[in-house]
C-alpha cells in the first residue's frame, strides 16, 4: 500500500514531525474516508512483537517476526509491515524479507521500533552450519498434516483413499513409513528418480490424483519431500524429539472492523529445548469465520463484530488466539458498573473489551421466581412474593438466597444433577431396582451432608466390595466396559469428551491414542464377581486385566491425562487416579464442578457444553472460571458457598431486557438468558401451583420428579419435555427444546387439565367469596409470581360472559388458570 | 443457477424470519446488518418438484445386502450366505429369497447396489444416511426431515415432519436450524391395539367455543410476556402452538393419524404388525400431506445368526413394503411420493465365525421408488463378493442431493448455521441424473 510506503520511509529518514505530516498528507489524499484516517492517524500506547526471543539452530532454521500495535482503548493493529528492525551484530543474522535466518554462531538482539516506540527481541545462533539430514517424523510428516494429505477426507480415512493411507493427522509414523515405502515396494517411492516417483508426481498434480495439485514443485513442502527422497528415505534412526508445546501469536487481538487483518505466527518447542518456527507448517482454523477468518497461510482477516477463536494446529498440539472484531471506529465508553462480587469484577471486563453494556438489575418479583426455581426447583408462593416485595431491607435478597439453601429441596436438585452423571438407573437385567436405590440414597446422604466433591470421587472411583453394602461400587456396573468408564470419567469429571482418541489421535484437541490408552489402564484391573443374591456384585479392584494399544499392541502404563505417569506400585490403580483426579495437580476437576453449578444457574457454561472441554473450545471467560474454580477448590469444595457467590452476583441478577450492545450476545453473560424449565422441575411446579400430588411408579404419592431415584422411573409428560434417560453421562441427555408433542399436551392432555380440575383452587376461591378480579390476581400472583396489569385483568375480563352462575364462573376462570399454565411466562424461567 | 440477488427475499420470508433468529437472538438491527453479508450465501428457490412427499424407510442396525437386494449366488459359501436367490420381476435381477413380494415390484424400483460411506460405527453411519454429512464434532447437522420442514413448512394444517413412532436417533433431529424444523414424533407403535395419537383431540369438556376463548386468554397472557422478551426459544414456542392449534382444529388432519379410518381389508394386506401398521400410517400421513415421513423398522445388526435374523425380520417388512408400492401405485400417488428404504451400512461379505455379518459400509443396498425416480433398474453394482462398489459407486452425498433434487430443493444451497456461518444442504453432492425418470 502506497501509505506504508511513505509512511515506512519517512520515519527511517526524517524523524517524527515529518512523518506525521506525511501520513495526514497520504490519508488526504489517498484515503479521504474520516474512520480510516483516524485508524491511520493514532500512535499506538505499546508495541509486541513475537516471538519474544529467538533460537536459530542450523542452516535450514530460520524464525518469522510479527508486529503488533496496541491503541489505548485497547485495539491492535498488525504493524509487521511497518515495524523497522535492525539486527545488531549483522554477521550473526539477517533478514531476508520477513524471515531472521541465522549467519554464524553467536549472540545478539533485534531493536524492533515503530512508532516512537521500541522493543528489543534476543537473538541466540546456537549454529549456522548444521545441516542435518530431511528427517520423516520431524520434516515430511508435518508436510502430509499441513497438505491436508493424511485428514479424515484423504488418506486419513479408516481405509485409506484410492488404495493409500496415512495414519490420521500421523498417529502412526512407522505405519506410514511402512507404507510410504514397503507396502507396495517400488510403487509409491523411488530414491532413484525423486523427481519421478508416484509421491511427487501425485502430490504435485503431474498425474492424476483425486485429491487434485496439493502442493507446487517450487514449493517448501515439495523440496522437504525431494530431499527426503535423494537422502535415502530413510526413517529416523534416533528417537527424534518431542513437540512439546506450541505456541501461537499473538495470542490475543481486538480489530478495528471489517478487513482489518492480522499475520500469526506459530513456534513448537521441542523436548531437546530447541524451537521452530512452524507457522507454515501448522494448520490453521476458525471457531467463527465471519467474525475472523484465518488463511491456510495464517493471515486473519476481520469480519462482522464478534469474538472468535483462531486455532493453530501442529503435531498433536492445538493452539488458539482469542480475537475480538469491532464495529470499525466504535466509540464506546464503559459505564461504571456495580460490582457484588469477583462474578461481576470478571465479567465487567470482558464486557468492556466487547463494548457492551450489561443490562440492568431484574425486578423483585423476576428475582425472588428466578432463584426459587433455580436454587430449589419451585416456584415462591403467593405470601413469599408479597413479603418479598414489600421488604425494604437492602440484604433482601441475599437473605431469600440463605433460606433457599437451607432447603431440603435445593439437596434434590443436585442429587438429580449428579444422579444424571452417574446414570443412575436400573438397567436390563444387570443392574437391578434395588442397587439403583441404594446407589441414589447414598448419595443423597453425601450430598445433603454438603459432603465435599472430591471425597464423593474418592469413593466412588475407589469403591470395592458388594454393591449392596458398599453402594459407591454400583459406579463399575452402571457402565461395565473399561473403555466406556475411562470416557466417562474424563466427561463427568473433567468435562472432556476424549472418545476419539480411542481409534485415533483427537482431532480437535490434544489427546493422543496413547494419552487415551494409558488413562484407561487406571481401570483395566477392575473385575466382577458373583454374590449369593443375584442382583448384587463384588467389585474387585485388582484383577489381572490389561490395556494395550490397539496399533502397537504395548500393554499401557497408567498416565494422568494431561499428567505424568502414575506410581501405582502396590495401589488399587483407580484410588492413584481419584486422588490425582480431586488434587492440585489436575486443573480440569474443580474447573469443570464449577462450570457445571455456573451452567444451572445461567443455562450455558463458561464453557459450553460443560462437558466439551478442548482446545477449540475455549471459555468465555477464563479468569472468571479459573477464579471460581479456585475458590471452590480451596474452600473444601464447598458447594453452598459457591451457590451463594453465583446468585448474589449482580451478573445472574440482569434482567432479560437486553439493551442496545448487548441484544446479540447469547454468550457472554450481559443480561439473563430464557431458560425452559427441566421436564422435573415443570411437571413439579405445575402440581405446586395446582395444589395437586404427583404420582410416579414406585414413589409416594406428592414425591417431586426431582427426587426420582431411578432413571427409568417415568412418564408421558417427562419423556416429552426431554427429562435425562441417564442412558449416557452426556449434558446432551437433558432436552430442552419445544416440539409439536410439548405443545399439543399442555393444550389437550390430561396433565394440565386434570390437575386444574382436581386440585380445585377456583372452586375454593368461589366458595370463601373471592371476586372474579381478586381470583385472577391470586392466579397470577401463584404462577407468574407477579401482579396482573390492569390492562391484562381488562382485556380477560372482556372476555368473560356476564353470569352469577358459579358453575359457569368456575368454567371461565379454571379457562385462565389453563392460559397462564399454557403461557410462556410459566414455561421459562427468565 | 445461484441467485444472490433473491436473498432479501429469501431473508424476509416469515419462515426464514424464524431461521435468522436462531442464529442467536437477532436484534432487527443485526438481522438488517447480516442482509449485506448474505450476499455470499449461495440461496436457490425451493419449488415443489416430482416428489411432493417422502417415505424413509429406516432399517436400523444395518441390513446385509448380501441377504436382501444384492445376492451372490455364484459365491463360495462363506459370501453366499445361508438364503438362496429368487427371480424378481425385472428380467434378470435377483433378489434373496425372502423378498417374495418385493420381488413382484421390483419393476417399479430403483435398486441401488453401489451405495458407499466410511463409517462402519452404527452412529456415525447413521449419521450420513439421515443428514447427507460425514460427521463433524463442530456442527449438529440437519437431519432431511428438518430440511425439507426448513424448506416448504407444513401443508393442510398437518406437521411437515412426522416420525414413526419416535425419533429414531438423535441425527433426525434439526441439528443447527431452530428446533422448530424437528419433527412431530406420533409417540407411540402403530401397531398396538390401542394405538391413537396422543393429544390431538380437545380434553372432554373443552367445546371449539370454550377453546377459542381460552386462546384469546392466553394471547393477552403471552402479550405482557412478548413485549419484553425476543428468544429464538420464543418463536419456537410460538410455532409449536400455531401448528397445535392448526392440527386440532382440522378434522382432516387429525384423521390422517387414524389408522381406523382405513379399510380393515388393506390393513390386513400392509399386515397388523409393526412394518404393516407403520407403512399404512406413513402413507395416510403423506396422502393427507404430511412432507417427510421417517419410520423405523426392526434390528438388523445381525453379527449373530443372520439366517435367523433375517427370517424373523423380513417376512413382514416384505408384505408391508410390497402392499406400499402397489397401494401407492393405486392411489395415483406413487408418482409423487418417493419411497426409499435404507440401513446406515451393509454388512461384510464374509459370514463370521457366529454365522453373521459385521458392518460394511463400503458397499450396501439401498432402494428408491416413485416420486420421479425411474421404475425397474439396478444402478451400480458390488464386486463378486459384494465387498466393493464394482461401477458407478454412489456417495451419500450424491444420493441425498438426488433425493432432494425430486423434492425441488438445490442441495447446494447454503442454511444458516449458529454464529451467521452459511453450510450446504449437501456439500459437494451431485444429482445422479440416472436415478431419475
Amino acid at each position: 500500500m502506497i501509505t506504508d510506503f511513505v509512511r515506512g520511509n519517512a520515519r527511517t529518514n526524517c524523524g517524527r514531525f515529518l512523518s506525521a505530516a506525511l501520513v495526514l498528507l497520504s490519508c488526504v489524499v489517498w484515503l479521504p474516508d474520516d474512520s480510516m484516517a483516524a485508524r491511520q492517524g493514532e500512535d499506538p500506547v505499546s508495541l509486541n512483537v513475537f516471538p519474544q526471543s529467538i533460537q536459530l539452530h542450523g542452516k535450514r532454521d530460520f524464525q518469522k517476526i510479527v508486529g503488533q500495535a496496541v491503541r489505548h482503548n485497547g485495539v491492535t493493529d498488525d504493524v509487521t509491515d511497518k515495524v523497522q528492525i535492525v539486527v545488531h551484530d549483522q554477521d550473526i543474522a539477517k533478514l531476508d524479507g520477513t524471515r531472521l535466518v541465522p549467519l554464524r554462531a553467536g549472540q545478539t538482539k533485534l531493536r524492533i521500533r515503530h512508532a516512537e516506540l521500541e522493543v528489543t527481541v534476543p537473538v541466540t545462533v546456537a549454529s549456522a552450519e548444521d545441516d542435518p539430514p530431511v528427517s520423516f517424523q520431524l520434516d515430511v510428516m508435518p508436510v502430509f498434516s499441513r497438505t491436508g494429505c493424511n485428514s479424515g477426507s484423504c488418506h486419513g480415512a479408516a481405509r485409506g483413499k484410492d488404495g493409500f493411507r496415512l495414519s490420521l493427522f500421523g498417529y502412526d509414523p512407522d505405519g506410514d513409513y511402512f507404507r510410504l515405502t514397503r507396502e507396495m515396494l517400488g510403487r509409491r517411492i523411488d530414491v532413484a528418480t525423486p523427481d519421478d516417483c508416484m509421491l511427487s508426481n501425485k502430490a504435485t498434480g503431474k498425474v492424476a490424483h483425486s485429491g487434485g495439485t496439493v502442493f507446487s514443485r517450487d514449493s517448501d513442502y515439495y523440496q522437504t519431500l525431494k530431499r527426503w527422497l535423494v537422502e535415502g528415505a530413510e526413517f529416523d534412526k534416533k528417537e527424534v524429539p518431542e513437540v512439546q508445546s506450541v505456541t501461537l501469536m499473538p495470542p490475543s487481538a481486538i480489530l478495528d472492523g471489517d478487513g482489518a487483518t492480522q499475520r500469526l505466527c506459530v513456534t513448537a518447542s521441542y523436548s531437546d529445548g530447541t524451537t521452530r518456527d512452524v507457522t507454515d507448517l501448522a494448520s490453521f482454523s476458525t471457531t467463527n469465520g465471519s467474525v475472523a477468518s484465518v488463511s491456510k497461510d495464517g493471515i486473519v482477516v476481520a469480519g462482522q463484530r464478534g469474538e472468535a477463536l483462531v486455532m493453530a494446529r501442529f503435531g498433536t498440539h492445538t493452539v488458539g488466539a482469542e480475537f475480538v472484531t469491532l464495529p470499525r471506529g466504535l466509540d464506546f465508553v464503559p459505564e461504571p458498573m456495580p460490582v457484588n462480587n469477583f462474578i461481576d469484577a470478571r465479567i465487567n471486563e470482558k464486557l468492556n473489551k466487547l463494548r457492551i453494556t450489561p443490562s440492568g438489575l431484574c425486578s423483585d418479583e423476576v428475582f425472588i421466581r428466578r432463584v426459587s426455581l433455580d436454587i430449589c426447583g419451585v416456584v415462591p408462593t403467593e405470601e413469599e412474593v408479597e413479603n418479598f416485595v414489600a421488604d425494604e431491607g437492602s440484604d433482601k435478597r441475599s437473605k431469600f438466597i440463605d433460606r433457599l439453601l437451607e432447603q431440603d429441596a435445593f439437596v434434590s436438585i443436585w442429587v438429580m444433577k449428579w444422579s444424571q452423571l452417574l446414570q443412575i438407573r436400573s438397567y436390563k437385567n444387570i443392574v437391578s431396582q434395588k442397587n439403583a436405590l441404594i446407589y441414589h440414597r447414598w448419595l443423597k446422604e453425601k450430598i445433603s451432608a454438603n459432603t465435599p466433591v472430591d471425597k464423593i470421587v474418592v469413593e466412588l472411583l475407589g469403591a470395592r466390595g458388594s454393591t449392596f453394602t458398599n453402594p459407591p461400587a454400583n459406579f463399575y456396573e452402571m457402565e461395565r466396559d473399561p473403555l466406556k468408564i475411562t470416557e466417562n470419567v474424563a466427561q463427568s469429571f473433567m468435562g472432556m469428551r476424549i472418545q476419539c482418541a480411542q481409534c485415533h489421535n483427537h482431532p480437535f484437541d490434544r489427546w493422543t491414542m496413547e494419552d487415551y490408552y494409558s488413562f484407561a489402564a487406571f481401570f483395566a484391573k477392575v473385575a466382577r464377581k458373583p454374590a449369593s443374591d443375584p442382583r448384587e456384585r463384588i467389585i474387585v479392584g485388582s484383577g489381572g486385566g490389561k490395556t494395550k494399544h490397539p496399533v502397537s499392541g504395548k500393554v499401557m502404563e497408567p498416565k494422568f491425562l494431561g499428567g505424568a505417569m502414575a506410581e501405582v506400585k502396590g495401589k488399587d490403580r483407580r484410588v492413584v487416579l481419584a486422588e490425582w483426579l480431586t488434587s492440585k495437580d489436575n486443573p480440569y476437576f474443580s474447573r469443570n464442578l464449577a462450570n457445571i453449578v455456573w451452567a444451572h444457574f445461567f443455562g450455558r457454561g463458561i464453557i459450553d457444553e460443560v462437558d466439551d472441554v478442548r482446545v477449540s473450545n475455549p471459555p468465555v471467560n477464563e479468569p472468571l472460571l479459573s477464579e471460581l474454580a479456585e475458590k471452590f477448590s480451596e474452600s473444601g469444595y464447598d458447594f453452598k458457598a459457591m451457590v451463594r457467590d453465583i446468585c448474589n452476583s449482580r451478573t445472574y441478577q440482569l434482567s432479560t431486557e437486553a439493551n442496545e450492545t448487548n441484544a446479540s450476545d447469547l454468550t457472554n453473560f450481559s443480561h439473563a438468558y430464557l431458560r425452559r424449565l427441566p421436564a422435573e422441575v415443570l411437571i413439579d411446579v405445575i402440581a405446586q401451583v395446582t395444589d395437586t400430588r404427583n404420582k410416579f411408579p414406585g414413589l409416594p404419592l406428592g414425591a417431586r420428579a426431582i427426587e426420582i431415584a431411578n432413571g427409568n422411573t417415568t412418564n408421558y409428560f417427562l419423556e416429552t419435555f426431554g427429562r435425562s434417560k441417564r442412558e449416557s453421562v452426556c449434558s446432551c441427555e437433558v432436552k430442552k427444546e419445544p416440539n409439536l408433542s410439548q405443545a399439543l399436551h399442555l393444550i389437550n392432555g390430561k396433565t394440565v387439565e386434570q390437575k386444574i380440575r382436581s386440585g380445585n383452587l377456583v372452586g375454593k376461591w368461589l366458595k370463601e367469596k373471592l371476586g372474579e378480579e381478586e381470583i385472577i390476581q391470586r392466579l397470577y400472583l401463584r404462577i407468574l409470581g407477579r401482579m396482573p396489569e390492569v390492562a391484562e385483568i381488562e382485556n380477560i375480563t372482556a372476555l368473560f360472559e356476564d353470569t352469577e352462575d358459579q358453575k359457569q364462573k368456575k368454567t371461565m376462570l379454571e379457562d385462565v388458570f389453563w392460559a397462564l399454565l399454557n403461557s410462556s411466562e410459566f414455561l421459562f424461567n427468565h | 443457477m445461484s441467485n444472490s440477488a433473491k436473498c432479501s427475499d429469501h431473508l424476509l420470508s416469515r419462515r426464514n424470519l424464524l431461521t435468522v433468529g436462531a442464529i442467536g437472538g437477532l436484534t432487527l438491527s443485526n438481522f438488517f446488518r447480516m442482509q449485506s453479508a448474505c450476499a455470499e450465501q449461495k440461496f436457490y428457490e425451493s419449488k415443489e418438484g416430482s416428489a411432493k412427499s417422502v417415505i424413509f424407510i429406516f432399517l436400523p442396525g444395518g441390513m446385509a445386502h448380501q441377504e436382501s437386494f444384492d445376492p451372490k449366488p455364484w459365491a463360495p459359501l462363506e459370501y453366499r450366505g445361508p438364503f438362496k436367490s429368487i427371480e424378481t420381476n425385472l428380467g434378470g435381477v435377483r433378489f434373496g429369497e425372502l423378498f417374495k413380494k418385493t420381488a413382484k415390484v421390483a419393476d417399479q424400483l430403483t435398486i441401488v447396489r453401489s451405495m458407499t460411506h466410511g463409517e462402519a460405527a452404527h452412529e456415525r453411519g447413521v449419521h450420513n444416511m439421515m443428514t447427507g454429512y460425514r460427521p463433524s464434532p463442530a456442527l449438529q447437522f440437519p437431519s432431511m426431515g428438518s430440511v425439507v420442514s426448513h424448506e416448504f413448512g407444513p401443508r393442510n394444517n398437518l406437521p411437515p415432519y412426522v416420525l414413526i413412532p419416535n425419533e429414531p436417533n438423535e441425527f433426525a433431529g434439526a441439528g443447527y436450524l431452530s428446533s422448530s424444523f424437528s419433527g412431530f414424533s406420533v409417540g407411540a407403535d402403530p401397531a398396538d391395539k390401542n394405538f391413537r395419537v396422543r393429544d390431538l383431540q380437545l380434553f372432554e369438556g373443552v367445546t371449539s367455543e370454550r377453546f377459542a376463548k381460552r386462546r384469546k386468554m392466553l394471547e393477552v397472557v403471552n402479550d405482557h410476556f412478548r413485549q419484553r422478551e425476543q428468544s429464538d426459544s420464543l418463536d419456537a414456542v410460538d410455532t409449536f402452538y400455531n401448528r397445535a392449534y392448526s392440527l386440532i382444529s382440522s378434522q382432516k388432519a387429525r384423521e390422517a393419524f387414524d389408522l381406523e379410518k382405513e379399510d380393515p381389508k388393506l390393513r390386513d394386506k400392509y399386515g397388523r404388525n409393526q412394518a404393516g401398521a407403520r407403512m399404512l400410517l406413513a402413507r395416510r400421513l403423506v396422502e393427507s400431506g404430511v412432507r417427510f415421513v421417517t419410520l423405523t423398522y426392526g434390528g438388523w445388526d445381525h453379527h449373530d445368526k443372520i439366517q435367523d435374523g433375517m427370517n424373523k425380520m423380513v417376512p413382514s417388512f416384505d408384505q408391508a413394503y410390497a402392499t406400499l408400492i402397489e397401494d401407492l401405485k393405486e392411489r395415483g400417488l406413487l408418482d409423487e411420493t418417493l419411497v426409499c428404504v435404507t440401513s446406515e451400512f451393509g454388512r461384510s461379505p464374509k459370514v463370521n465365525a457366529n454365522a453373521g455379518r459385521d458392518h460394511w459400509p463400503k458397499v450396501f443396498s439401498s432402494l428408491l421408488a416413485g416420486g420421479g425416480i425411474k421404475a425397474g433398474q439396478v444402478y451400480g453394482s458390488s464386486d463378486a463378493t459384494a465387498s466393493e462398489p464394482a461401477d458407478n459407486p454412489l456417495t451419500v452425498q450424491d444420493w441425498a442431493t438426488t433425493i432432494y433434487s425430486c423434492l425441488g430443493i438445490n442441495a447446494d444451497k447454503e442454511l444458516m448455521a449458529p454464529g451467521a456461518r452459511p453450510v450446504e444442504i449437501v456439500d459437494g453432492g451431485r444429482v445422479c441424473k440416472e436415478l431419475l425418470v
